[in-house]
């Protein structure tokens, strides 16, 4: 999810053609060509522009209702809904990659969560991230934290500090609910918002991440790590 | 007037002899329609396959599940460009050829000629579409119906954008099909991409 404004001008974007399994978009005001996947501008008046990423989730609807009940949901479009395909992913997944990475850690239909910062970048294997339910890292210089969900499928990732003071954040031992303590005690929502505790009322500034095929983020980030527990 | 041989001086329809004079124009007026039809096919030929695959080109390089280099996709999206003036030029070139060549030819080489006409405006056409869009139909609009009222499944994945006090979802089952959403969410105008 991109913010659709670069250099103080709002563009709109359609669909336009197919770059690795990754779509290529144009913009109606100035007809340049995007990466969907990178944001970048390949071709055109505005070649070598990037996007900037808008703060998104990937979360189960059950989650964000919780969390959003008066939020809003895109409504399907009437003459396309028969074209909506609830296996999708299942089905790309079975699909040849257009391009592998052999000698990797990975495995290119791996499901990865990257993170860019300070243009360090690193992908996170998404059951490494379900299984350890918290993964606290630095990467760029900076602490991040990525965190599994309580529905076990949705995953959000931080900046581990909030001004300048670092935040550590465990799974609560011994619960079997969903439950983020950080060192002092203090108890943690899925937001990155302390509940309890010293902090209360503090939220982790959100870190974007993408989802992506291990093969696709390790081709548009030919510098990144895997990370390793 | 000197000996120009023998040959020349017999007239090839009639077999009538003729004036070396005479004889030497008709062949040179043939000669010269031989070479200027000769020369129309060559260009008409050219035409059509540098015209055609203006784009032709680019939907070879950037088909489905193929990998595209960095540099290829460049000439892809380069050629591309040219393709909706120059697949123009080629077409008018194609037809005016056809129609100069069409009273000259022989019935079957008709045939070529109108296959030419055919792949060339075709490929103009198709130049300027974006067929992309033919198999994923865009959202003109976006709609939006309350968390509290979709039928969507609680398990299905959702990409979630919040901005101040306004939250969105977009289910990515929808967003698998349509790709793109331009959409504005607490006043910040977003790109919602998968």
């Amino acid at each position: 999810m991109w913010k659709s404004t670069v250099g103080g001008r709002v563009l709109h974007f359609y669909l336009a053609g197919i770059n690795n399994q990754n779509f290529l978009m144009r913009d109606r005001e100035t007809g340049t060509w995007w990466q969907q996947i990178s944001g970048k501008a390949i071709y055109g008046p505005m070649k070598g522009a990037s996007l900037e990423l808008a703060p998104f989730d990937e979360l189960s609807f059950g989650l964000w209702k919780k969390e959003s009940p008066d939020g809003q949901v895109l409504a399907a479009v009437g003459r396309d809904q028969k074209k909506y395909d609830s296996k999708w992913e299942e089905e790309v997944a079975k699909l040849p990659v257009p391009v592998s990475f052999p000698g990797t850690a990975l495995k290119p239909r791996d499901v990865v969560i990257g993170l860019v910062s300070a243009g360090e970048a690193r992908a996170y294997p998404l059951d490494t991230i379900l299984k350890q339910g918290v993964i606290e890292d630095r990467l760029g210089g900076r602490p991040v934290v990525l965190v599994a969900g309580p529905d076990g499928k949705s995953v959000r990732t931080f900046l581990g500090r909030i001004e300048d003071m670092g935040v550590e954040l465990f799974r609560k031992s011994g619960s079997g609910d969903f439950a983020l303590v950080d060192a002092e005690g203090g108890e943690w929502n899925f937001k990155g918002c302390a509940v309890s505790g010293p902090e209360t009322g503090k939220c982790l500034p959100e870190l974007a991440g993408i989802k992506d095929y291990w093969f696709d983020w390790r081709n548009y980030h030919a510098g990144t790590t895997v990370y390793r527990h | 007037m000197q000996d120009r041989g023998f040959a020349f001086r017999r007239n090839p329809r009639t077999g009538k002899m003729a004036s070396g004079i005479q004889a030497e124009r008709y062949i040179e007026s043939k000669m010269r329609e031989l070479k200027s039809s000769g020369f129309a096919w060559i260009l008409f030929g050219m035409l059509v396959i540098a015209g055609s695959g203006l784009f032709f080109i680019p939907a070879f390089i950037i088909r489905p599940f193929r990998y595209q280099s960095a540099r290829a996709l460049g000439l892809a999206l380069l050629t591309r460009e040219y393709a909706s003036f120059w697949t123009v030029i080629a077409l008018c070139g194609t037809v005016a050829l056809a129609a100069w060549q069409w009273k000259r030819v022989r019935r079957w080489q008709r045939v070529w000629l109108a296959a030419g006409v055919l792949l060339m405006a075709g490929s103009t056409v198709m130049a300027r579409m974006n067929y992309f869009e033919w198999m994923f139909h865009p959202v003109a609009q976006p709609g939006f119906e309350a968390a509290s009222h979709t039928k969507l499944d609680g398990g299905e994945m959702i990409l979630a954008v919040s901005v101040g006090r306004d939250a969105r979802a977009y289910p990515i089952r929808e967003m698998a099909y349509h790709h793109i959403v331009n959409d504005v969410v607490g006043g910040l105008p977003v790109t919602v991409t998968y």
